[in-house]
């Protein structure tokens, strides 16, 4: 592997760290660049990062080298509103099981990053400050904590975890080693979310009682055979902690999603982007409903196994409100899009489309009252990618911390078992554990395979 | 289920649509479809396999709500039949993992039969780590000891994440292999289990570790530590978070910082004191923070 000697904001920290306390700080010769001339920021404001998973979604966050020191704006498809100029920042490390997407992935960058297809490799990099991980959903839980436990930050994609357990175990990683965790919910950081997030919490709605999410059906699947891996796939690797399945292209890179085991359908995709935004407006974040009920048809053939139509109805308590993801469910009259939710009050209703990407959207009233209205106390976050950046500074906790992300997967979790056992069950959101139902408490966890545990 | 014949034919049907009517039906239908459903789950057809696999799913999930059914231990004693070497290799890790949502300690004895066979061996770990009680445990530690050395590192991460304290000398034991990826699996295990064992344990020495195991040797030590402030054991935790604290590495400081708030004693307080001004900003304001806990809490 190339190890290129750049200075870094961690060496530079210790190194002119121990030359102060020496006492030969001041007669060093500091280069320029060091100090954040020439056009440079100084190493100490530049973070390193590493990437894991850098197929898909996983190449958004790549930092070409070519930009470091120019004022780049903040991709919007991160949140924000694009106003906002990236930190100054570095992709140092990348890693991949696929080698050509590792490849791909060091040319996008430029430079000299360091490649491995081990992220424990990365891990051990005393260099890396912090991670991007955008890895198959079945990894997040593992690399998160591992990645805390190696003391770096860490950015994973959405849905946090696929088990209520590995859940859990993120929140206690990432609060035992004090680490910044932004799960990729990224709707939470976009303007149209923040402006109902105003106005509903306004009472602008009235109390709202029901939010009700659409979204479209997932695939039925095929029968494409099993084979053998291609050859620049490391595919034990890829399987990592799941439960042993053969090599299916139908079933990796982006197609794993529609396998319970490696991801769970469009509940788990796109429920983690709707249903954050819900939680976050409904000031559920720390908690979950009290019960939950699901409906819904699996594919009849093909391979996959996740819900291509369902829904499901989620009751909280205190205060008492209902959540239903339905796919399709009924699409919104007010604003036409694929997906989203309609938020019911009151006194009135209101539409938030999508939650990903950057095209998450609401209706103009609602534009116009956080254009004038004293907006203070919902937090502004700055765009998702750039509120982590932020609290790695600070250490404040992200807009989509580990908890938070933990409670929207649990929803998309529960409502997954419960679809699967056709069964209405009781939820005790304190203790995290089904009330009555033996099978279902057995499937708040699922045991790693071979190394691979939590 | 009026007609059982009719129930398998539909699954073993050409007709996508009718076996799926037929195993979405499959929870009214008796445990003596079982054997029936094992071999179909190992046809050649995939429509079928799966139909036949999804059936025995369903069938599962009907009873799996309460134990003590009498339907359940038929589901049960079917699963065990199918996990048998008269089928099919995949039909018999199909029978594993559903046993794993429903099989109870009497099962366990049947279960542990193959825990030395390669092919099957992480299946029943898988199960065995899955069914509750001391039935369970009790299995995986007996199976320790003769399996091969490159799967004892398995059993000790099950036990480890089952907490089960009855195997906190095993993983004394195993943390004084000369094999690393025992010692390590020991040491892990001995952490996530939190338990203090009869003897003290010796660390494998962190010369010989590899950078990944060194990381993983000091989070076993902190997640013991945080299980012992959890018990009442302020002194051995003390001892680690102290440890941590001289540590250069940022977060391992951290670690320690937040646990001694945890603890909340004026000694836990005087550890961190000298932390609030760290000339590392992250360890500095996670002291700040930890004092600022404590003092809400007005310890």
């Amino acid at each position: 592997m190339d190890t290129y000697k750049k200075d870094t904001r961690r060496t530079f920290l210790a190194r002119t760290g121990a030359a102060a306390a020496g006492g030969a700080f001041l007669f060093d010769i500091v280069p320029a660049r060091a100090l954040g001339l020439q056009g440079q920021p100084p190493p100490s404001d530049i973070i390193n990062f590493g990437h894991i998973g850098i197929g898909g979604r996983g190449r958004r966050f790549l930092r070409p080298e070519a930009d470091l020191g120019k004022r780049v704006p903040a991709p919007t498809n991160l949140g924000g509103d694009g106003t906002r100029i990236l930190r100054p920042a570095r992709s140092m490390a990348l890693c991949d099981v696929d080698s050509q997407r590792l490849d791909q992935a060091a040319t996008l960058v430029g430079g000299t990053p360091k490649l491995y297809k081990d992220f424990r490799r990365l891990l051990e990099d005393k260099d890396v400050d912090a991670v991007y991980i955008g890895s198959p959903d079945h990894w997040h839980a593992l690399q998160t904590i591992l990645s805390c436990q190696a003391g770096k930050d860490v950015y994973v994609e959405k849905p946090a975890c696929n088990t209520i357990e590995e859940g859990r175990a993120m929140v206690t990683a990432a609060e035992r080693y004090a680490r910044v965790v932004q799960v990729g919910s990224q709707g939470r950081s976009q303007p149209a979310a923040w402006e109902a997030a105003n106005f509903i919490r306004a009472g602008r709605l009235g109390r709202v009682r029901k939010v009700t999410c659409w979204h479209y059906a997932s695939p039925e699947g095929d029968w494409t055979p099993d084979s053998d891996p291609p050859p620049e796939i490391d595919y034990e690797m890829w399987v990592g902690p799941a439960r042993w399945l053969p090599y299916n292209k139908r079933r990796t890179h982006g197609s794993f999603r529609w396998m319970i085991d490696f991801g769970g359908g469009q509940i788990r995709d796109r429920g983690a982007h709707v249903m954050s935004i819900a939680n976050w407006i409904m000031d559920a974040d720390h908690t979950g409903p009290a019960s939950l009920r699901a409906t819904g048809e699996p594919p009849h053939d093909g391979m996959y196994d996740s819900a291509v139509t369902m829904e499901v109805t989620y009751e909280f308590k205190n205060p008492d409100w209902t959540l239903v993801w339905a796919q399709p469910g009924t699409p919104s009259t007010e604003l036409d899009a694929r997906y989203g939710a309609v938020y019911w009050g009151d006194t009135g209703n209101l539409t938030v489309t999508l939650g990903d990407g950057d095209r998450t959207s609401t209706e103009q009233r609602v534009k116009d009252y956080s254009a004038q209205c004293d907006c203070g106390k919902v937090f502004r976050s700055p765009g998702h990618s750039e509120n982590f950046e932020d609290c790695i500074r600070s250490r404040e906790k992200p807009i989509m911390h580990m908890e938070a992300a933990h409670r929207v997967a649990t929803l998309c979790i529960l409502g997954n078992i419960a679809f699967q056992l056709r069964r209405p069950l009781e939820w005790d959101p304190v203790n995290e554990r089904f009330m009555n139902d033996a099978e279902a408490n057995r499937l708040l966890s699922r045991p790693g395979r071979g190394p691979w545990h939590l | 289920m009026p007609d059982e014949k009719k129930f398998l034919a539909d699954i073993e049907r050409d007709d996508a649509e009718a076996r799926f009517a037929a195993w979405r039906q499959a929870g009214e239908a008796p445990a003596t479809v079982l054997p029936h459903l094992g071999k179909l789950a190992a046809s050649e057809k995939p429509g079928v396999a799966k139909a036949a696999r999804e059936a025995m799913s369903t069938l599962v999930h009907s009873v799996g709500k309460q134990t003590g059914d009498a339907k359940r231990a038929a589901v049960v004693k079917g699963l065990l039949d199918l996990a048998g070497a008269a089928y099919a290799l995949p039909v018999r890790v199909h029978a594993y993992r559903l046993l794993a949502t429903i099989a109870e300690e009497d099962s366990v004895p049947a279960i542990s039969k193959e825990i030395h066979n390669p092919e099957l061996r992480e299946e029943v770990v898988y199960c065995l780590e899955m069914i509750p009680g001391a039935a369970s445990i009790q299995a995986l530690t007996a199976s320790y000891k003769d399996a091969k050395d490159d799967f004892k590192p398995r059993i000790l991460a099950a036990l480890g994440h089952r907490r089960a304290s009855e195997a906190v000398s095993l993983c004394v034991e195993a943390m004084r292999s000369p094999d690393k990826e025992i010692a390590m699996a020991g040491v892990k295990a001995f952490g996530r289990i939190g338990k203090k064992p009869a003897e003290a344990p010796v660390y494998p020495d962190p010369q010989a570790l590899s950078d990944w195991q060194k990381i993983e040797q000091i989070d076993s030590m902190l997640r013991y530590a945080d299980a012992q402030a959890k018990e009442g054991s302020v002194a051995e935790a003390m001892q680690v978070y102290r440890s941590a604290l001289e540590r250069p590495e940022e977060h391992w400081q951290c670690a320690a910082i937040v646990g001694l708030a945890r603890i909340g004693t004026a000694e836990a307080a005087a550890a961190i004191l000298p932390k609030l001004k760290s000339d590392n900003s992250t360890v500095r304001i996670t002291a700040q923070n930890a004092w600022k806990g404590m003092a809400a809490a007005k310890l």
